[in-house]
């Protein structure tokens, strides 16, 4: 049977747990092959790592058969068969076989991606065969058949009793809590499954089909068919179907998109804290169901001290209880970090560029939301690098360096913010050109010409140092992505760079994603939050002291001046004038900004929820929240308010900047 | 699923439209597109709101009893469709439905995947990728729909 996508009576549960399972075996094998790299040469490769791998391939392979994924079961087959080879030390590892086994890797990958979305499934025979020759073993075509059909009667060469188990899942047994999974956890625990089929019997009816191999005849095996397992001893199986012609689909384009998953692995610390802190409420809530008792007996009224204090307890855990699920969310870079090697081999194949690439700080955690998001941001900064800032050989030997480039990936923690660090000893970044760039392309260029606006103009939308375009690092979208990405999540970007020398681009991202301590204002109808890590002062203004310079209104502030934003004008409202006007001063790495608001509600700890639409995402707004209503409250972007970004100052430096290019000649 | 909107009934994909609200709180977002009238908060999430009569190039009417936020998933987005009221599900065949001819239309962009003639009730489909893509909007200069109705 032909399979390209998963057929519709296999349950939508089973393919989640299968697509969570497949992505948990493919982080623990490529971290498993970056180990392995050490292992190149020697005669014996190092088992502990062997194992690590054979154990994850095996276990591919055997979900992959359950959901009738052939292609994928045949590669993690032939993975499986070289690694015995190698654990056996009858073969020894070499660069091409530890690449084979990564491109291996990279085509399990794109197959799962291609069965869940539903297209054409990657070709894989030229892995296959090269695997099944580097492990010693004839390259014949259809193999893959009786490659298993050998498998079976090794195991009963080997003396192990063989049985066929069929389960046919059914609403009633569900019930009872059985289904294939707990059914095939049950038989592993006996013995070894030696190949697992669904069959499709019809009428939405699937049955899977175990061969299972046991050193001996599991006790409770009668009781088996009570939990609607059905066994019989196999015979001599007949010779299954000829190997089915793999669909000629031609190889997809290098994939850079990975499927976000949805699932994390929690240790089981974590959870006990979370047990912990509940445990606490229970008593904190008996304490007070037995005040309550007290009172009603006694007719006397609570006091008010006992009602504070429980108050302040419940407010104590609540707030270690979020503190502690929020911890539940936070993962190792290291799965964002795992991949980059490979990408990284990749592009220096291609290429003929040599890189070193050097990961730290793989065990620094960040919110699983965060990293999901942060992974194809991170590959175009780690491409770019790659693109723009390595230099070849020659050049590097020419400018006195090290013949190989490196790139490094850095993850630190540094209080509530992590920071994750792209790095390279490339030739860096001229800003002069890029600026010229710019400027022949209208982007606007601010001075002085320092990082930020460097930055700032690498991440416009459109902006690119190539003429042609370079298929590693895209086509002058990747930085404006990067950019927005990181803003939404409610962290910064900031760039390192001297000519010559490399770059390094610092990504800064919030650990706490979820709460802000904010302002609450008001302008008319429209109620907005400000982080209050952007407030630094509060005041009255009188409406006379406000000027107007190059369109601009400032007012003295300290000794200098301060740019105003009007809440009004950004909701596009009419705006009273009013003769005393309230002001809280913004400030933020950018600069400092004055928000003129009608009216100032006080500070609430609000949860921020992000605007994940591109719809509703425009510059100045970083999210939103609710205040007990059900109406929604924008959240206002601090460093953006000061950054004088959405005022018509910008457009009209930009405007200059185009008017003197055309008048200048 | 039928909504109208200016009397003129749509239909869209029943397995597209996950849940209908009334048009309660919704926030006015500076600087988005004008069809998007704001976000709004449903079930724990922000989700956009726009408005179906401003897309179609009608003039913006005061919410009545009727009016309705049509909540639509499209691959991965959730968008809320304000609509003037929501009508009914039905289950259309499809020898009922026929493609649209270009020359009826002359709306920008085209939304409208096709027509299906009920007993003398003329029902437009749409195609939800074209309605939320509203980046090549630009309000028609009268509307034309209504000619359908006659």
């Amino acid at each position: 049977m032909k399979l390209d996508s998963p057929p519709p009576e296999i349950r939508a549960e089973l393919l989640d747990d299968f697509y969570a399972e497949c992505d948990e075996h493919l982080a623990n094998i490529r971290e498993a092959l970056a180990l392995l790299e050490q292992s190149i040469g020697k005669a014996q490769a190092d088992l502990r790592v062997l194992e690590e791998l054979f154990r994850n391939f095996h276990s591919f392979k055997g979900i992959s058969a359950l959901v009738g994924l052939r292609p994928a079961e045949e590669l993690a087959h032939a993975a499986e068969d070289f690694l015995r080879e190698l654990s056996r030390g009858r073969a020894t590892l070499t660069i091409s076989g530890l690449e084979l086994l990564m491109s291996a890797t990279q085509k399990l990958e794109q197959t799962v991606a291609a069965f869940r979305s539903r297209t054409e499934l990657p070709e894989n025979r030229s892995v296959m065969h090269a695997l099944r020759e580097i492990a010693g073993m004839e390259s014949r075509p259809k193999t893959e058949a009786s490659g298993q059909e050998t498998e079976i009667e090794t195991a009963r060469g080997d003396g192990l009793v063989l049985w066929k188990c069929t389960f046919v899942p059914s609403r009633e047994l569900d019930s009872r809590g059985v289904n294939v999974n707990s059914v095939r956890a049950r038989l592993s625990a006996a013995g070894e499954i030696l190949r697992a089929t669904p069959q499709v019997l019809g009428e939405g009816v699937v049955a899977f089909e175990f061969i299972l191999g046991t050193r001996e005849t599991p006790g409770d095996i009668a009781e088996w068919e009570a939990g609607g397992i059905k066994v019989e001893l196999l015979e001599h199986s007949p010779p299954p179907d000829p190997g089915t012609e793999m669909s000629s689909a031609v190889e997809p384009a290098h994939s850079p998109f990975i499927a976000p998953s949805h699932v994390v692995r929690v240790d089981l610390n974590k959870l006990d804290d979370l047990m912990r802190i509940a445990g606490e409420m229970v008593i904190q809530r008996s304490r007070f169901d037995q005040q309550l008792r007290t009172a009603e007996r006694s007719r006397t009224p609570i006091s008010l001290e006992s009602l504070q204090e429980v108050n302040n307890a419940f407010g104590r855990s609540l707030r270690e209880l979020r503190q502690s699920l929020m911890r539940v969310r936070l993962v190792p870079v290291a799965e964002i970090f795992a991949r980059m090697p490979f990408v990284v081999r990749d592009l220096a194949r291609d290429s003929g560029k040599e890189v070193a690439l050097k990961l730290e700080g793989q065990q620094t955690e960040l919110d699983k939301y965060l990293i999901e998001r942060l992974k194809d941001p991170l590959l175009h900064l780690v491409r770019n690098a790659f693109s723009h800032a390595v230099e070849s050989r020659e050049e590097r030997i020419a400018a006195g360096k090290p013949p190989a480039a490196t790139i490094w990936l850095c993850a630190s923690s540094r209080g509530d913010a992590v920071l994750i660090d792209v790095k390279d000893d490339g030739r860096g970044i001229d800003a002069e050109a890029v600026a010229r760039r710019a400027a022949r392309m209208g982007i606007g260029v601010n001075q002085p010409l320092d990082s930020a606006a460097l930055l700032k103009i690498l991440c416009s939308p459109g902006f690119s140092t190539r003429d042609d375009v370079d298929r590693a690092a895209g086509r002058g979208v990747g930085m404006a992505v990067v950019y927005n990405t990181v803003r939404e999540l409610g962290g910064s970007i900031t760039l390192e760079t001297e000519v010559g020398k490399g770059t390094k681009f610092t990504l800064r991202l919030p650990l706490t994603l979820a709460v802000s301590e904010s302002f609450i204002v008001s302008c008319g109808e429209q109620t907005c939050a400000i982080p209050q890590t952007f407030v630094s002062e509060v005041l009255q203004v009188d409406e006379q002291s406000i000027r107007t310079v190059n369109r601009v209104e400032v007012i003295p502030y300290r000794s200098g001046v301060l740019p105003i934003v009007r809440l009004s004008k950004m909701f596009r409202l009419p705006s009273k004038a009013k003769e005393r006007n309230n002001l809280l001063v913004l400030s933020s790495e950018r600069g400092s900004a004055g928000l003129i608001v009608d009216r100032i509600h006080g500070q609430r700890e609000v949860v921020v929820r992000a605007i994940r639409d591109k719809l509703v995402q425009v510059p100045g707004v970083i999210g939103a929240t609710e205040l007990g209503d059900g109406r929604p409250v924008l959240i206002l972007d601090g460093e953006v308010l000061t950054s004088g970004a959405i005022r018509p100052h910008s457009v009209e430096t930009s405007q200059a900047v185009k008017r003197k290019e055309t008048h200048g000649k | 699923m039928l909504f109208e909107v200016e009397g003129t009934t749509y239909a869209v994909p029943s397995n597209a439209v996950r849940h209908i609200e009334m048009v309660e709180h919704v926030t006015l977002v500076p600087n988005a597109n004008p069809a998007i009238d704001g976000v709004v908060f449903t079930r724990g999430q922000v989700i956009p709101a726009l408005n179906l009569r401003t897309r179609f190039g009608f003039n913006k009417q005061a919410s009545t009893l009727r009016t309705r936020i049509v909540f639509v998933q499209v691959r991965d987005r959730l968008v809320g469709l304000i609509v003037d009221a929501a009508r009914e599900f039905l289950r259309i065949s499809s020898d009922k439905i026929k493609p649209i001819e270009e020359t009826l239309t002359g709306i920008q962009g085209n939304y409208l995947k096709s027509v299906a003639n009920l007993d003398q009730r003329l029902v437009l489909l749409l195609d939800l990728e074209q309605i939320l893509d509203v980046e090549n909007y630009q309000p028609a200069p009268e509307p034309v729909l209504q000619k359908a109705n006659n």
